[in-house]
């Protein structure tokens, strides 16, 4: 992973990514989720707030993404538990795509 | 149709969603929720699992606070429900008391079937713990921070989520199963084997098609005499056997109880005015055109969401695919719809570290699907599975079987 300017941090190439994929995206001792939406992408915790389980093996539904271990739910474009187990709410973090490449900013 | 007051009898998961969908829709309706329990409504999964090995904490587990219950104006009152007249509309309290309703929703669970072996061992019958809510789990709790050995009793999910529990706390748990596999009402036998190798490896010691034949307890320590005409001893046993629908509140009342309260699709009872929602409702479900009762966490919500939904006049059938879960050490075990009526078994996956899963398909259709495997890994194809059952589409079994081919593709057909 190369850093750039500005403190952002690439995750990946873009090619190959469809709507409603996760990339996972792991960074000092952190892991995040990428998603694309058909308007863009996304960025969140890469963990279930509920228990500690990678959100990058759960199902994006529109622009939701539902828990794989217990399916808590959580609004990805602002990180709000919306349906239990899950009730702590995701930090959101931004995504640009630059170049042909996914940059997050952590 | 104007009503002023709803009563909930139970203060569990179904109880708890009902009245927060009702004041989603309703600011000014009366709710007031019966509570035999301490606390507020909460959350009974990990009181076999995580509140056991210390990785939550019991004050955790409200799925709402106080002051959302207060802000609300959700009322709940600390008693137990005695009688109900369903002619007059009014709830008596264990203090007499008389408590109107216009509408009654019963959310009052299941409880749990006990072993009795007979009067002259009561003491053997009284000192064997069960799950059922808090203060069950601190006893399991605190048995396990003082004894080393354990017979659980029943090989269903409880029964092994607390076994996986003993053995993380470095105890040993010998889990007697009277049937030939483990979870054995639900569970394909494949998968039940997985759970049974991977307690085994843990320290667990699994004994199946095995019957009590006596118990004896002497200087703290149970020998129980087995079937196969071996003795185990140990020093603490806990049963988990099955529950039944808790309706004892209603035997010999006109309303119609068979294996639970029977409702229709829209968690309406035999007596006018009356729901029942949860672990307690014989529900009819449109998609599987049958009754069912189900104890799982995603039924209880949902089921208590749909009868605020119907209280309110909105009409809407109750349609979800039975889900349900178990967690054992760190396997997630997942299972959808139903999976005993199929003429093709599919595998996807071949390892726990990415996920095994099973699919059941009749002419086509998946019917239902059951998988294991580290924690997150299933989830999606269940999830998935779970869509494309509701949808009805035919399935290629290629499509199936290969890992490789994204289950979402097959939605979009």
């Amino acid at each position: 992973m190369s850093e750039i300017n500005e403190g952002w941090l690439e995750v990946s190439e873009e090619a190959g990514i469809e709507v409603e994929d996760i990339v996972r995206f792991d960074h000092d001792n952190k892991t995040y989720c990428i998603y694309r939406l058909e308007d863009g992408y996304y960025a969140t915790d890469g963990l279930c707030t509920h228990e500690t389980v990678h959100l990058e093996d759960g199902l994006v539904i529109d622009d939701e993404i539902e828990c794989p271990m217990h399916q808590g739910i959580f609004k990805i474009k602002t990180g709000e538990a919306i349906s239990p187990p899950a009730c702590v709410d995701l930090k959101t973090y931004p995504v640009k795509v630059d170049n042909g490449k996914i940059f997050i900013k952590i | 149709m104007s009503l002023k007051k709803i009563s909930i009898i139970g203060a569990g998961q179904a109880a708890a969603y009902a009245a927060n969908e009702i004041r989603k829709h309703d600011k000014e309706l009366g709710i007031t929720i019966f509570n035999e329990e301490n606390y507020l409504p909460y959350e009974r999964p990990p009181l076999s699992k995580d509140s056991i090995t210390n990785k939550k904490k019991y004050e955790e587990l409200s799925f709402f606070s106080k002051e959302f219950y207060n802000s609300e104006n959700i009322q709940f009152i600390n008693k137990s429900v005695k009688k109900v007249d369903f002619t007059n509309k009014t709830l008596i309290t264990n203090d007499a008391k008389l408590e109107p309703y216009d509408n009654l929703l019963i959310t009052t669970g299941s409880k749990n079937k006990k072993l009795n072996f007979g009067v002259d061992q009561q003491d053997i019958s009284d000192s064997i713990l069960y799950l059922r809510n808090i203060e069950d789990s601190k006893r399991i709790k605190e048995s396990i921070n003082t004894h080393k050995t354990f017979a659980i009793i029943g090989g269903g999910f409880i029964g092994l989520e607390v076994a996986s529990s003993i053995a993380q706390l470095g105890k040993k748990a010998y889990v007697i199963e009277m049937g030939q596999q483990l979870m054995g009402r639900v569970i394909p036998t494949q998968i039940a084997k997985l759970v049974s190798s991977y307690h085994e490896d843990k320290g667990n010691v699994i004994l199946l098609e095995t019957n009590i034949v006596s118990i004896e307890l002497k200087n703290s320590v149970y020998k129980i005499e087995l079937n196969n005409k071996s003795t185990l001893e140990v020093d603490f046993i806990i049963a988990g056997i099955g529950s039944k629908a808790n309706t004892d509140l209603f035997e010999n009342t006109s309303l119609n109880i068979n294996n639970g309260i029977v409702t229709d699709e829209f968690c309406r009872t035999s007596e006018e005015n009356v729901f029942a929602a949860g672990d307690v409702a014989n529900f009819f479900h449109p998609f599987y055109n049958m009754q069912m009762r189900l104890e799982s966490y995603q039924h209880a919500q949902n089921h208590g969401i749909a009868a605020a939904k119907n209280i309110l006049g909105q009409n809407l059938p109750y349609m979800h695919i039975p889900w349900m879960w178990s967690d054992q050490f760190d396997l997630n075990l997942q299972l959808i719809g139903l999976c005993n009526d199929f003429d093709q078994e599919i595998q996807r996956g071949n390892n726990l570290e990415e996920g095994i899963i099973y699919f059941f398909i009749k002419q086509k259709k998946i019917m239902g699907a059951c998988g294991i495997g580290k924690v997150g890994k299933v989830g999606r194809d269940i999830r998935l599975a779970g869509k494309i059952l509701e949808t009805k589409v035919d399935v290629d079994i290629d499509d199936i079987k290969n890992k490789e081919v994204k289950l979402s593709k097959l939605l979009k057909r």
